[in-house]
């Protein structure tokens, strides 16, 4: 399980990247440039988006079904739990190639802001989950008149 | 036995597309079914079916897939982005043994399947002897 917390604009692989760019620049394109590997790191992948009225959470869940996806909010955590099923002969087949993972998953996305859970809206479109979070009223700005 | 599946192996190497900007390597399950056609299964997260390009030429599969996330528009900030879509590209050396007429491709919940049969040389043939 990967619990992660950002302050907003830090990038925890700047460092990482400041070489690889490093490296390119020395090197021509030849690193990761052009090809870049997708897997690995920490799964699903998510990407949040933050919206004046609701938050955006977008798992990458490909070859995953509907019935096989779990998720929860409990105040600003946001759990996406599943199973990623290998095909039912599994055990009959001859792999010469193996790169997609099997087995459950799970990833605790702490929020942003705090949301109303129970307008939440998720849907599941070719392999890409998307999560829409209205955000709650306390969590929303309010004016506050100047007299 | 072994020694012939040595011989169908798909060569997957991530090859280097000509396409602008950055091309992702999509991750490929391949495997024999109980038929003996070879099943290549691939991770397209996001793509629609008309963004999927599949070619065999000179004996080279190539698998090409277009895949663009929903935009939100810029009233959304990114609090945090762990992928994105973009050209996904990946080329497999096929042997003579598949009949190349009759490959199939299916596409369900970002997953695209290539079903590859064998052809009816390929395949193994049992040989009645006949008495005298």
């Amino acid at each position: 399980m990967t619990i992660f917390r950002w302050p907003s604009g830090w990038d925890p692989f700047l460092g990482l990247r400041q070489v690889q760019r490093e490296l390119e620049r020395l090197f021509g394109d030849s690193v990761g440039a052009a090809s870049r590997q997708v897997g690995g790191g920490s799964y699903p992948p998510v990407n949040v988006l933050n919206g004046p009225e609701e938050l955006i959470v977008q798992c990458e869940l490909a070859g995953c079904h509907l019935e096989d996806i779990d998720l929860s909010i409990t105040g600003e955590t946001l759990v996406v739990k599943g199973v990623k099923k290998p095909p039912e002969d599994d055990s009959e087949l001859h792999y010469q190639r193996r790169e997609r993972g099997v087995g459950e998953f799970s990833r605790t996305i702490v929020l942003p802001d705090r949301v109303d859970a129970d307008r939440a809206d998720a849907r599941l479109e070719a392999g890409v989950l998307t999560v829409r979070l209205p955000k709650s009223e306390a969590a929303k700005p309010k004016r506050i008149q100047v007299k | 036995m072994t020694k012939k599946k040595e011989h169908i192996a798909v060569h997957a190497e991530p090859v280097r597309g000509g396409a602008p900007g950055e091309t992702l390597t999509p991750l490929v399950d391949v495997y024999e079914s109980s038929d003996g056609s070879i099943v290549l299964k691939a991770e397209v997260p996001g793509a629609a079916s008309e963004g999927i390009n599949i070619r065999v030429d000179k004996g080279v599969l190539t698998l090409e897939a277009d895949t663009c996330l929903e935009e939100f528009g810029e009233r959304y900030a990114w609090t945090y982005q762990g992928f994105e879509g973009g050209h996904y590209f990946r080329a497999f050396a096929l042997s003579d043994e598949f009949d190349r007429d009759r490959i199939e491709a299916s596409l369900s919940c970002g997953m695209l399947t290539i079903r590859l049969p064998r052809a009816a040389s390929a395949k193994t043939r049992k040989i009645e002897i006949r008495g005298e």
